[in-house]
């Protein structure tokens, strides 16, 4: 058995981990690319959503190196996400591909479910023993946070344009590199600290934007155009609303602290959306309050072309943005997104938000000096 | 009071219900025009641009009632059976509507959801019976009489109707003795809607054939289709319309399928792919699919309608069941 799964941004580093933690055998998809795209595309059904089509993608460039079982989650509905397994067998079925497709669901149960469920991966390891690697499949996906949310705070302050990027460049090839859990995570402390060692500005005041919208597009920085990146170079700061490091605590590790949090955050939708819709509609409309709260510049909401519950989000999001004076922009993308709109669209919405920013300055200063 | 109902998604499901319900508490029901151009652009311009064609004709049917009732009555169906969901959109769809329509008369809302348990279905009646003023009493009397005239449609459209010739009174049904079977495939609220659906139904059986609709398949007939999945579908909805299809194809009941979908839906989009993928292995049916959406335009629809009868003609004549793979096209 070679295991595979979808691609979608760092999570395959945790994925790594505790797959090779438990000594099965598995072949990490490659990073996403175009080509990954056009076959995809390709093989899907032309309206499904984007994720599932680069998904597809993904495991047809792993299974030309060898894969031969998929594993991915699932979910009981109400959105497509839940479904996509069971769409995915059957197109590769018709392409002749002999593969078993594994779908974990999310456990309704915890932790304990989710190590069973395992377990039938991997017969052969103890019940402690998966414990033992799930957890330290955690940890990484902390640790890796960690080093994005650096990420972030660097970008945007760095006196030479471009070093950040660089050093993720090298990361992103390193840790391909790394077998097991503890080489991975000597080299994610590497990189934190090269990361650190970066020259910033501290006195700079960044514009602060955040980021709510779809999960996988905004994990998946292929998909999202490196939206984080493109902002960062602007020399704004970017707070995100979802990670793949909160979905975990919320969904699988048991995180009470988390949970209390983003469950005090999910409040704050009450007044536009009370409930949960399916995806993480309900998430961006929370977010996007909780950010203007925190006094943020501006929203950013990226959703895949179609994606059900963030069109019910994106349709409350001007009267948030009205009532919670913070601006907010959409961006959809598909296979036909293109790099310079895109491009354009930001700028343009960055531009407004420094203006604003000065505004209020102005503003300030004027009571000031009419005091 | 006016209690305004949307002619528009799941009226077409529930109408005799929420009718009922409402006139039993003693109010007038008043409905939205059908669907027209006019009705079209309002919902199209005052909805976002990414929602699927249903729902923003929702959105127009609603303006339309502006200022024909005192209320707008807006169903929140997150689930109508339990363990099951329908689409996202219905579960947000009072949001959507809140905050798209400018200007919106006070609006009333139904909030479903038997997700957990389906005695959730009497609490959520009479819940809204409270907004409305009515005690338990009387709403209990009215959801009762309600649920008759639901249950009674339900046993109509399983004899074969569609949902208007219940609904309209109108019961044509002409069955045409050794017409061809044609077995049309969509959500109530595109098929039965005549002007979105380039009035599909009739076109057909001018044209000399026979249709039959996922309506009137029975539940039992569904569930059992779907059972062989290997993982429980949970849209109700798209339940209905995978397994009616699957027992269409399996046990021969059509000459010919067409899915009718509306481009932007989630849920097609899957539905779609497997009842194509499932009928090119298995059964080899005349299939295609038509998509629909405000820029689909009279004539190409017809030209679309003209080539898969033909199609089946053809195929019937050469006796060469040639498959109908990648014939889906989309129509503007
Ligand atoms: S949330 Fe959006 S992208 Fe995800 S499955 Fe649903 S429709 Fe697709
Ligand atoms: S099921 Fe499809 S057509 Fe119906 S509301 Fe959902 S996305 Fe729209």
């Amino acid at each position: 058995m070679v295991i595979t799964f979808p691609h979608m941004g760092p999570a395959y580093i945790s994925i790594k981990a505790l797959f090779e933690e438990l000594g099965l055998k598995i072949i990490v998809p490659p990073a996403v690319s175009k080509k990954t795209l056009e076959i995809g595309t390709k093989l899907s059904p032309e309206l499904a959503c984007l994720p599932l089509k680069i998904n597809m993608g993904n495991y047809i460039e792993s299974i030309e190196k060898g894969a031969d079982t998929i594993v991915i989650t699932g979910s009981c509905g109400p959105c497509r996400f839940g479904y996509y397994g069971i769409v995915q067998k059957e197109i590769l079925k018709d392409l002749g591909y002999d593969v078993d497709v594994i779908i974990l669901d999310p456990p309704k149960n915890g932790i304990k479910e989710f190590v069973a469920r395992i377990r039938k991966l991997a017969g052969n390891n103890s019940v402690n023993s998966i414990l033992s690697a799930v957890f330290k499949a955690f940890r990484v996906t902390e640790e890796v946070d960690e080093l994005i949310e650096l990420c972030l705070k660097t970008r945007c302050r760095e006196i030479n344009k471009g070093e950040t990027d660089r050093v993720m460049y090298k990361f992103e090839k390193a840790i391909r590199e790394t077998r097991g859990v503890s080489e991975i995570r000597r080299c994610i402390a590497e990189y934190k600290e090269r990361l650190r060692a970066i020259d910033i500005d501290k006195e700079y005041q960044p514009l602060k934007v955040g980021l709510v919208g779809e999960i996988y597009t905004l994990i998946e920085p292929f998909v999202n155009l490196n939206v984080e990146r493109k902002l960062g170079n602007m020399g704004v700061e970017v707070y995100r609303g979802l990670t793949l490091n909160g979905w975990v605590k919320y969904h699988l590790a048991p995180d009470i602290k988390f949970r209390l949090r983003e469950k005090r955050i999910l409040k704050k939708a009450d007044p536009y959306l009370g409930l949960c819709i399916g995806g993480h509609a309900w998430q961006t409309v929370a977010h996007t309050v909780n950010f203007a709260d925190m006094g943020l510049n501006g929203v950013i909401q990226i959703m895949p072309f179609g994606c059900m519950p963030e069109i019910v989000a994106e349709s409350i999001l001007p009267t948030i943005s009205e009532q919670e004076g913070i601006p907010a922009m959409t961006l959809i993308v598909d296979e036909m997104t293109g790099e310079a709109g895109y491009q354009t669209r930001l700028e343009a919405f960055i531009d407004l938000l420094r203006q604003e920013e000065e505004n209020k300055k102005n503003e300030y200063k004027k009571v000031l000096s009419w005091n | 009071m006016k209690i305004g109902i949307p002619r528009a998604l799941l009226y077409y499901n529930y109408f005799p219900m929420w009718q009922t319900f409402f006139e039993e508490l003693g109010h007038e029901v008043v409905t939205s025009s059908p669907t027209q151009k006019d009705i079209v652009n309002l919902g199209v311009s005052s909805c976002v641009d990414d929602a699927c064609f249903p729902v923003k004709l929702f959105h127009g049917h609603v303006i339309d009632l502006t200022d024909k009732a005192d209320v707008i009555f807006i169903p929140r169906l997150t689930s109508v059976s339990q363990g099951e969901f329908i689409c996202p959109k219905f579960i947000g769809l009072p949001e959507m509507v809140k905050n798209s329509v400018k200007g919106l008369t006070p609006v009333l809302i139904l909030d479903l959801n038997l997700h957990k348990s389906e005695h959730n279905l009497i609490k959520a009646y009479i819940a809204m019976a409270k907004q409305l003023g009515a005690d338990s009493r009387k709403a209990l009397r009215a959801f009762r009489r309600a649920s008759l005239r639901q249950k009674e449609y339900e046993f109509k459209l399983k004899s074969g109707y569609t949902p208007l010739e219940i609904i309209n009174s109108k019961q044509s049904n002409r069955i045409i003795k050794g017409g061809k079977v044609i077995g049309v495939i969509g959500h109530p609220y595109l098929i039965y809607d005549s002007h979105a659906s380039m009035n599909i139904i009739e076109k057909i059986r001018e044209r000399g054939y026979n249709v039959i609709v996922p309506e009137n398949i029975s539940d039992e007939q569904i569930e059992k289709q779907v059972s062989n999945l290997p993982k429980k579908l949970f849209w109700t909805y798209g339940k209905r319309l995978l397994g009616s299809s699957f027992f269409m194809l399996e046990n021969k009941k059509v000459d010919g399928m067409i899915f009718v979908s509306s481009f932007a839906c989630g849920i097609d989009s899957f539905i779609a792919e497997l009842v194509q993928r499932f009928n090119s292995r298995k059964w080899n049916i005349p299939y295609t699919m038509i998509t629909l959406d405000e820029h689909t335009g009279e004539a190409g629809f017809e030209t679309r309608l003209e080539a898969f009868l033909d199609m089946m003609k053809w195929r019937e004549k050469s006796g060469n069941y040639l498959s109908a793979h990648g014939a889906s096209l989309y129509l503007y």
